[in-house]
């Protein structure tokens, strides 16, 4: 192989980054693991965030790689070795073999359509999550979905009531929603990340909430929340070591008149300053035994 | 209870209900099954009101109403003791014995129980008499004090569903949409548009399966406002009313109510107030006989801000993500399931049986020109008369503040009062005799929002509450457009230099450029308005900027990075409360002696300052 430029991966970076070697008259060699280019982007339908279409970005682009006469593609190759330093790199790259001379191939798609054997493509066993969950939480699943059953829409409440029901999203539960319902895990996480009520990791025994809203901040919540966090060892939205206490932040409890406010489990604490959250985190840290 | 099947029975059932309840001399009213008294345990307290008045055998004289929020949320729990309407304000469990044998059983008054008006330190007896409530006009709140929010036939007995009576005998939906019209209505959460036009467009269009839906938006986001639970909890069928009317003109059949989660107390309120209906025959099929049918749901929130927008709050009903999409088509077209929506907040469906009731022509006459009705403002933050306050529109800030607020505490001096939100901004004291409306509020670059009025004193550094705002907004963007996603996170770096005394003046040109840049790119109105209070306080309050990245000093004494604490050693009396307390063990000095605070180890906790009961503690 010749001087010049060896891109690793053909996806839309790569093509990007070679077309624009290419364009300044660098010799590019593409190197790509799977037999064509395109990558991640050409199994997307749109694209964030102008929802355009992903193949009417991409697919101009390939054809221009595939033509450039400074780019040389070596699909079916993955590097071996790599050695040297900057400006001076030896690649050892180890082509599969294609069983076509692609030199003389036109890709008219004839020899796939008169093949006569037939590969079809299997799709993996799904291990169902049922079995990895046990009996006791299972049921409590189970009751939480048969209460909407027949009811649309209802992916939040039923994520609010096992947020309740165990304190946090465990991982099967949401695999067994998404089982159960026939909703993209993905999706699901979309919702479950989107919302601040739920949490994806366990909260602990005690939930400490400090009002953020604009009248407690006046007021002089900061100082508050400093204080919590300098005396828990956590920052909002952590929980401690032992599992005790989570800490977190609301945005406002309407409960303007008392604030700052600071609610300990269902407890509301009015009027809060910094020696006062000393005085009854101190009492309940004691009464709890750490 | 028996389903009630025509409008004739619905006011028999309203007399059976007004007759057993007459015949008690001594009414009392306290506020409990609200979050704010009940934070003030006002649920022991009424407990031992209703042992002590069995203890004296006062039962069968002394009727007991325990209500919602009164307003006057400072001084919960309150008692009014009626016919005299007698005021006593932060009962305590042990006071109750007192309030019963003497008030109740004399007639004679506690003084250590009365409001003292903070102006002139005089004790008001009267409830009337108290200026926060009369400088007020209750529209809406007023009915408070006569119900039991638990109880629907409290409503029914003060003249509740009488609306939906009055509709369902023979009012046309298009006569009742013109009445709205008429009126004056726009909608309370913020944004103002005309409630009568929306209900319109919803009803001429034409939906394909016949499918529409109406929903309460009571996802009450803006931080500093609740007057939307206080309506949930304390009278939440004047809501549903609202919605009930609303439906039959637009020819709906179902509703949403989407309600915060965080709002424990109006979750249950409402889901009682829903069953009772259903019972009661004003929700269901066939209602009160007159062959419309209508039913709610309650769907609860997962606690995102941008979810308080229409098209992010549908999109949470459905349970999807909330996030919000572009308004080419309205939701009136197409919203909720892409049937025709008619969306509008808890304040304004709550507006809509008093002017079925009175008029439009009564409820025009209240208010300014392009406002009308009363506007119900959650007064809070460095004042005086913490509350639910409910004024005619065009009532000026000076007013509310001073008149019905009683000012500022602590002797302190008024710096400005923020409204409308985190889309919203700060006004000065200049501007204190704005009338407060619509139009005039977004004039001086602020809002009306759903109606927060956060009061600020000299020691609110307008910096840190523009940082605050603008943290608030970043972390409740729910990243779909990158204007705002990443803008907001760049506005609140640069501002947080400033707050830790990194800033530069240049950093001031550069706000304007990306303020343009967040509002003109970003979809929904977080990121249109998320500037707002950037743009206000550096409007107004330039100067303070300036001190903090010229200076590098905090006037108000707020950031940490900008201020030192001290110890004024005329004050100091050497108590070693302070030292006792420090956290880092940064306070020497013995017993009696002045104390002193060393830099170095100081954390900046303000523990000092908040534990010497001398003022001892300064912060420069």
């Amino acid at each position: 192989m010749g001087k010049g430029v060896a891109v690793i991966g053909g996806g839309i970076a790569g093509v990007q980054a070679a077309l624009d070697l290419a364009e300044q008259g660098i010799h590019v060699y593409i190197i790509e693991k799977s037999p064509s280019l395109g990558g991640r982007m050409a199994q997307l339908d749109k694209t964030f965030p102008t929802n355009d279409c992903s193949m009417c970005i991409l697919s101009p682009k390939l054809v221009e790689a595939g033509r450039h006469p400074n780019i040389e593609l070596l699909t079916l190759s993955e590097i071996e070795e790599l050695q040297g330093e900057e400006g001076e790199f030896k690649v050892k790259v180890l082509k599969s073999a294609r069983y076509v001379d692609e030199e003389s191939c036109t890709g008219c798609g004839i020899c796939a359509a008169t093949c006569p054997v037939k590969y079809e493509y299997q799709i993996p066993e799904k291990e169902s999550v049922r079995e990895k969950i046990e009996e006791n939480e299972l049921t409590k699943i189970d009751t939480i979905l048969k209460k909407y059953e027949d009811e649309v829409g209802v992916l939040i409440s039923i994520l609010q009531d096992i947020n309740e029901e165990f304190n946090y999203l465990p991982e099967n539960a949401l695999r067994y929603v998404s089982e159960k319902l026939g909703i993209p895990l993905s999706q699901i996480y979309h919702v479950a990340t989107f919302y601040t009520a739920f949490s994806l990791t366990p909260r602990g025994e005690h939930i400490v909430k400090v009002c953020q809203g604009t009248a407690c901040h006046v007021r002089g919540t900061r100082a508050v929340l400093d204080e919590i966090t300098r005396i828990l060892d956590v920052k909002p939205g952590e929980t401690t070591e032992d599992l005790q206490y989570t800490l977190e932040t609301v945005n406002c409890l309407g409960a303007c008149a008392l604030g700052p406010v600071m609610v300990l489990d269902k407890e509301y604490h009015g009027n809060m300053s910094p020696s006062k959250v000393k005085k009854i985190l101190k009492s309940e840290l004691e009464e709890g035994g750490l | 209870m028996k389903k009630i099947s025509s409008l004739e029975e619905l006011e028999k059932l309203r007399e059976r209900i007004s007759s057993s309840k007459g015949g008690k001399k001594t009414k009392v009213l306290i506020s409990t099954k609200a979050t704010c008294c009940q934070l003030q345990k006002s649920e022991q307290v009424t407990s031992a009101l209703f042992d002590e008045i069995e203890k004296n055998g006062q039962k069968d004289k002394v009727e007991i109403l325990t209500t919602g929020c009164l307003g006057f949320c400072e001084l919960e729990p309150i008692i009014v003791i009626k016919p005299k309407g007698i005021l006593y304000k932060n009962i305590k469990v042990d006071d109750v014995s007192d309030i019963v044998a003497k008030t109740i059983l004399k007639g004679e008054i506690i003084e250590k129980l009365l409001y003292v008006n903070p102006l002139d330190e005089q004790r008001i007896e009267l409830e009337d008499d108290i200026p926060f409530y009369s400088k007020q006009n209750r529209i809406l709140l007023g009915n408070n004090s006569n119900i039991d929010p638990d109880k629907i036939e409290d409503y029914i007995a003060s003249g509740g569903y009488s609306a939906l009576s009055k509709v369902l005998s023979g009012m046309k939906p298009d006569e009742i949409i013109e009445e709205i019209k008429k009126s004056g209505l726009r909608g309370r959460g913020g944004a103002g548009f005309p409630t009568g036009r929306k209900w319109e467009s919803c009803r001429n269009t034409e939906a394909e399966d016949d499918i529409k839906y109406v929903i309460c938006n009571a996802d009450e986001g803006d931080p500093g406002a609740y007057m939307d639970r206080n309506l949930l909890e304390s009278n939440p069928h004047s809501v549903l009313e609202g919605m009930i009317i609303g439906a039959y003109s637009i020819g709906s059949h179902n509703g949403y109510i989407y309600v915060r989660n965080e709002y424990e107390l109006a979750v249950s309120t409402l889901k009682n107030a829903i069953k009772q209906a259903r019972e009661y025959g004003f929700l269901g099929k066939d209602i009160l006989g007159s062959g419309f049918d209508f039913t709610i749901k309650l769907s609860r929130g997962g606690g995102a801000f941008v979810c308080g927008e229409s098209t992010a709050l549908m999109a949470s009903i459905e349970g999807k993500p909330g996030e919000p999409r572009a308004k080419h088509i309205h939701t009136t077209t197409k919203g909720l399931w892409d049937r025709p929506t008619n969306l509008n907040n808890v304040e304004t469906w709550a507006n809509v049986p008093l002017i079925i009731n009175s008029g439009a022509d009564w409820y025009s006459k209240i208010g300014m020109d392009k406002s009308k009705g009363t506007k119900i403002f959650s007064l809070v933050g460095k004042i005086h008369n913490t509350g639910l306050v409910e004024v005619p529109m065009g009532t000026t800030l000076r007013d509310i503040i001073f008149k019905i607020g009683g000012g500022i505490p602590g002797e302190r001096k008024f710096k400005a009062v923020q409204t409308g939100g985190p889309s919203g901004g700060c006004i000065p004291e200049h501007l204190l005799d704005l009338p407060v409306d619509y139009e005039k509020l977004t004039e001086a670059g602020s809002m009306m929002g759903s109606g927060g009025m956060i009061v600020m004193d000299d020691r609110t550094c307008m910096v840190d509450v523009a940082r605050y705002f603008t943290n608030f907004l970043k972390d409740e963007s729910c990243g779909k457009c990158v204007p705002c996603r990443n803008g907001l996170i760049q506005l609140h770096h640069m501002l947080t230099d400033i707050c830790e005394g990194r800033g530069s003046e240049k950093d001031l040109d550069f706000f304007e450029e990306l303020g343009f840049w967040i509002t003109n790119g970003s979809l929904c109105q977080l990121g249109t308005t998320a500037v707002n209070p950037v743009q206000t306080t550096l409007r107004y309050f330039k100067d303070e900027y300036l001190t903090h990245i010229v200076d590098k000093k905090c006037p108000a004494g707020v950031c940490k990075a900008l201020i030192t604490f001290t110890i004024d050693s005329e004050k100091c009396t050497g108590c070693e409360v302070c030292k006792k307390n420090c956290p880092q063990d940064a306070i020497s000095g013995e017993k009696k002696e002045v104390h002193d605070i060393d830099q170095d180890k100081c954390i900046k906790c303000g523990i000092c300052e908040d534990s010497c009961k001398f003022d001892a503690v300064e912060v420069n």
